[in-house]
């Protein structure tokens, strides 16, 4: 009996032991653990990585989507074990930034001498008000729309991608091809209002939900133009009310349910995994209303990372320059350093999925002259709180003329004290 | 409808409405199986097919890739087993204190444990987690295990079925021959109740295999994933596929199914006798 | 809950002083605290101290990553304007209603029925209205919401053959509501008529048979038999399934993974449970979070208020 306790009450220690081992990658100066979130590939930069350099084990985990890898980045911060280098996507970024000691000042490990190498723009966005800089960018959105070239057929319009690009200037231009397109097939020509239009417009103004000052102001015209516009594509019952992400999205993109899909630089390589099905149905168009950028992502270093050199050494080769633009041709990330813009390489990159588009060219031309706005504390709760509310009328939950009022007291109630 | 003796023959409705209500209680799970062995070209066909396919390795490889889903069941099965065991030593202790000994504060501290269970400690969830991190366990096993040892119900559970096995006469007879408490404890008292601590074990192993919220909230990484988070994560993968949560679903539920089949029959019979005679 | 909170449970004869030595009888007097220290050390730290401690942190506008600042009663006087939080009450109450009642009606049902003396089968029926106990919430989550979906589900499917459109159940509030309590019936039904079985049989069975002979048909028996011998029983799994409807959580978190923090976009199925999630370990608003703890905590404590009550009536009654 008493061995069988024994037995027993070893077993549990030894379980907590495993656990707690677990749990340590120790601190040899040759790992080092880095966070990531899914749909990105970063994958495909650490394999290039470890290749050149055989002797660095990278610990690369792909936490969940971009929320979640900022939701388990705070709660690490928060008493946690940290990463040695995380991903974190622009719109989570602010919301770092207002605990900047959270993180290694890049500068100290010579960011200074190299953020030249960046946009503008995306680099004011990581770096503090006294010069303190907390991320290197990754890559940025862009804007383009990809449509079905065998669809487009079906419907009766073009299908070569300058021609389509030449229907939609504007937005409303976009809504009556959509128009057109219901009306010759009488299915929906895009999978939804609220990611496919909202996000996508919202992001092309020069002023989001906060102003240059750096004051909330979500309620401002270019915001409510965006959502009024939204309000016109729900009206016009021209979209297949599959929410981006979900699996009706998913299954319905793969099985032609509908035509269009915005897509920003990233999406292209949701599209790819989501709909092998699709491959070389596909082209990319620009997207109507002008240029315009949403997501991109940056590179950081928590303090008390256990191994920050190794994670210094990783952003400086991985992110320079030319490792963006190769990044770019393996995953179609836009590089977010603007020399690389005219490089023959990018302008040339033709993608086979999508009939050969050139998506080098359309998303650099689709963030030459933006005009950057200022990303807040909150940006990210209030995307959500208006997009959720636009995905209501679009359910039928919310009247189309109550929205805007609903919205506005949503994310006052959601991000006002 | 009325039968003379209806005490005695069991009329034939009654099988059948029983057959239903156990249909419905097995419908998900057999769909949890047909959707996990179909590509989703056909999952998302109408009307359904309804007939398991071929694709099972296929979605459960697909699993594999997109969470280390054989460590998320290492893991389930280290902190079920854990918390089992745990439960069943922690509330064997304390129902023997609280059935068999005496000690000043008893009566007190019994009706502690007994409000302890109307109390559901979820709502400290934010306190709890601040708890977690300071002793450095965020996103390691033993800070889902440690906190699963608390059991209000079980040393209640505990202390009724000792105090229905153990006679007073016994614990005399035992003290009698100059044993000590613990004596009387590890030699006399626990081999007669085991059977009862480990059905109490297996309840406890059922739950923490379950168990959701606290999991998800303290582990983070993925290999540090329970087979639960680990479901959760195939739902939210950008890549998705129908049947991938499906799948997930199914072989999270597997060995506990395995498990019901060898011990069913004794949860069944332990809810029934945990349960209080009217 | 009524007999356990009895004190005349509680209180039974002592047992016999032990024998020994002066410092092995102080021994022998401290190892009854000794073998309650691992329950009560354990309860102290994850669970006493944090519930106490709720009450602290709601006082604070607390970001785990920033700063804390004391806002006094802040939180809660935000908490009564904002209405997510009675939305989340109305949603709580108005699934745990939806799932409780016809659940234990249910349970009540198959106790009857697997109480038949001569029942065949009756260890196979018993298991297998367990199978669904087994089930994680998780994946219960999973199949339900496939079986709901709005374009390939199966129920779905059945509308459209009834010549009915395909309904987006989770986009409604009563949609949304249906499909959760249907999950917590599925899974706990089978769990109650066991509990209402295992008393039914504590009964003669002479009083059944007595009944049949004077021509009392299944109804009356379960009308003036099973209800009033499982009342106790019956009391004890309302308060069960109270405590646990305040903690539905998975099932919310689950249903709409494309609004999953606040169960669709409309919050319309967002339970306490899920707001004080998004709220606190979403938004890492720590003490906006622990004050909607702290009104979890008063709502529990009206409920067991209010189960007490019902209790005392009852036995009064008797």
């Amino acid at each position: 009996m008493k061995r069988h306790v024994a037995a027993v009450a070893a077993l549990v220690v030894a379980a907590s032991l495993v656990a707690g081992c677990s749990g340590d990658s120790g601190s040899d100066p040759k790992t080092f653990e880095f966070w990531s979130f899914t749909g990105i590939n970063q994958k495909a930069d650490v394999e290039v990585y470890t290749k050149a350099h055989p002797d660095i084990n990278v610990k690369l985990t792909e936490v969940g989507s971009t929320t979640e890898t900022a939701q388990a980045l705070t709660a690490a911060l928060a008493g946690g074990k940290v990463p040695d280098l995380v991903l974190i996507q622009g719109d989570d970024l602010p919301k770092f930034m207002q605990a900047p000691d959270n993180f290694l000042d890049l500068n100290s490990r010579g960011a200074d001498k190299i953020k030249g190498n960046y946009l503008d723009w995306v680099m004011n966005q990581s770096t503090t008000g006294d010069g303190k800089i907390i991320g290197i960018p990754t890559d940025v959105g862009g804007l383009a729309i990809a449509y079905r070239t065998d669809l487009f057929k079906a419907a009766g319009l073009p299908t070569d991608r300058d021609a389509v690009s030449r229907l939609w200037p504007t937005w409303d231009d976009f809504l009556e091809v959509g128009k057109r397109y219901v009306g010759a097939t009488g299915k929906p020509f895009l999978d939804n209002a609220p990611t496919s239009v909202y996000f996508q417009a919202v992001n092309q103004g020069t002023q989001r939900y906060y102003t240059p000052e750096r004051k909330l102001d979500y309620g401002n015209a270019q915001v409510k133009s965006a959502f009024d516009l939204t309000l016109k594509f729900l009206a016009a019952n021209v979209t297949a009310k599959q929410s981006s992400f979900s699996a009706g999205w998913t299954a319905g993109m793969d099985k032609g349910e509908f035509a269009v899909v915005a897509a920003p630089s990233w999406m292209l390589g949701s599209i790819r995994t989501n709909a092998p099905g699709t491959a070389g149905k596909w082209d990319v168009a620009r997207i109507p209303g002008g240029s315009g950028n949403w997501g991109g992502s940056y590179l950081a270093i928590p303090k008390r990372a256990k191994n920050p050199t190794a994670a210094w050494n990783y952003i400086n080769e991985m992110q320079s320059p030319n490792a963006q633009l190769e990044h770019f041709l393996t995953s179609g990330a836009l590089p977010s350093t603007p020399s690389v813009y005219a490089d023959p390489k990018l302008t040339s990159r033709s993608e086979p999925f999508f009939s050969n588009a050139p998506i080098g060219k359309i998303y650099t031309d689709s963030v030459t002259g933006l005009k950057p706005f200022y990303i807040g504390p909150d940006d990210g709760p209030i995307g959500t709180e208006f997009l959720n509310v636009l995905v209501s009328v679009e359910q039928g939950k919310v009247p189309p003329d109550k929205a805007w009022s609903t919205a506005l007291a949503n994310v006052k109630n959601a991000v006002e004290k | 409808m009325t039968r003379r003796r209806s005490g005695h023959r069991v009329p034939l409705w009654v099988y059948a409405v029983l057959t239903v209500f156990c249909a419905i209680s097995y419908f998900p799970l057999y769909w949890m199986f047909v959707v996990a062995t179909t590509d989703s070209a056909t999952a998302t066909r109408l009307p359904p097919r309804l007939v398991p396919g071929d694709n099972f390795l296929d979605l459960a490889g697909l699993v594999l890739e997109t969470v280390p889903f054989v460590r998320a069941l290492v893991n389930s099965f280290v902190i079920a087993t854990a918390i089992g065991v745990g439960q069943a030593l922690v509330c064997s202790l304390a129902g023997f204190a609280f059935a068999k000994l005496s000690f000043p504060g008893r009566h007190t501290l019994f009706v502690i444990v007994v409000l302890t269970m109307t109390v559901p400690l979820q709502l400290a969830i934010i306190p709890q987690y601040m708890i977690i991190s300071r002793l450095g366990w965020v996103d390691t096993l033993q800070g889902v295990i440690v906190p699963g040892f608390v059991n209000a119900f079980g040393i209640f559970w505990m202390r009724q079925h000792i105090v229905a096995t153990i006679s007073d006469e016994l614990m005399q007879a035992a003290r009698v021959d100059g044993a000590t408490t613990w004596q009387v404890f590890w030699r006399v008292v626990f081999p007669l109740v085991r059977p009862g601590a480990i059905l109490l074990g297996l309840f406890g192993f059922v739950w923490a295999w379950n168990d959701f919220l606290w999991p998800f909230i303290v582990l983070k990484s993925p290999e540090r994933y329970t087979a639960q988070i680990a479901i959760k994560a195939l739902q939210n993968s950008r890549d998705i596929d129908l049947g991938l949560a499906m799948s997930g679903s199914f072989l999270a539920t597997l060995p506990l199914l395995v498990l019901f089949v060898f011990v069913g029959r004794r949860l069944v019979g332990g809810i029934m006798e945990g349960a209080f005679k009217g | 809950m009524a007999t356990i909170l009895d004190p005349a449970v509680v209180t039974r004869k002592p047992p016999p002083a032990p024998h020994g030595g002066i410092r092995e009888s102080v021994r022998e007097r401290l190892a009854p605290y000794g073998y309650i220290a691992p329950f009560f050390l354990l309860f102290a730290v994850f669970g006493l101290f944090p519930l106490l401690f709720t009450f602290y942190v709601a006082l604070f506008d607390w970001n785990p990553i920033g700063e804390r600042t004391f806002v006094g009663l802040d939180n809660f006087t935000r908490l009564v304007d904002d209405p997510r939080f009675w939305n989340a009450v109305r949603n709580t109450f108005s699934i745990w209603v939806l799932s409780t009642v016809p659940q234990l009606l249910l349970a009540l049902g198959v106790a009857h029925l697997l109480n038949h003396a001569r029942l065949r089968a009756s260890g196979f029926f018993r298991m297998s209205v367990l199978v669904p106990y087994i089930t994680s919430v998780g994946a219960t989550t999973i199949v339900f919401g496939q079986l709901i979906d709005r374009d390939y589900g199966m129920v779905n499917w059945f509308l459209e053959l009834l010549g009915l459109a395909h309904i987006e159940f989770t986009a409604s509030v009563w949609g949304s509501h249906l499909t959760i309590a249907a999950m917590v019936m599925w899974r706990w039904t089978g769990y109650n008529a066991l509990l209402y079985l295992a008393s039914l049989q504590a009964l003669p069975r002479e009083i059944y048979e007595a009944a049949a002979v004077d021509g009392a048909g299944q109804w009356r028996q379960f009308r003036h038999i099973t209800v009033p011998a499982l009342r106790p029983i019956i009391v004890f799994t309302v308060v069960n399934s109270t405590i646990g409807g305040l903690q539905i959580f998975t099932e919310a978190l689950l249903l709409s993974p494309s609004a999953a923090q606040t169960c669709g976009a409309a919050r319309q199925c967002q339970t306490l449970t899920l707001f004080l999630y998004e709220q606190g370990f979403g938004r890492y608003q720590f003490g906006y979070g622990s004050a909607i703890g702290v009104a979890l905590f008063v709502m529990v404590v009206i409920t067991a208020l209010v189960n007490f009550l019902l209790v005392s009536r009852s036995r009064a009654e008797r």
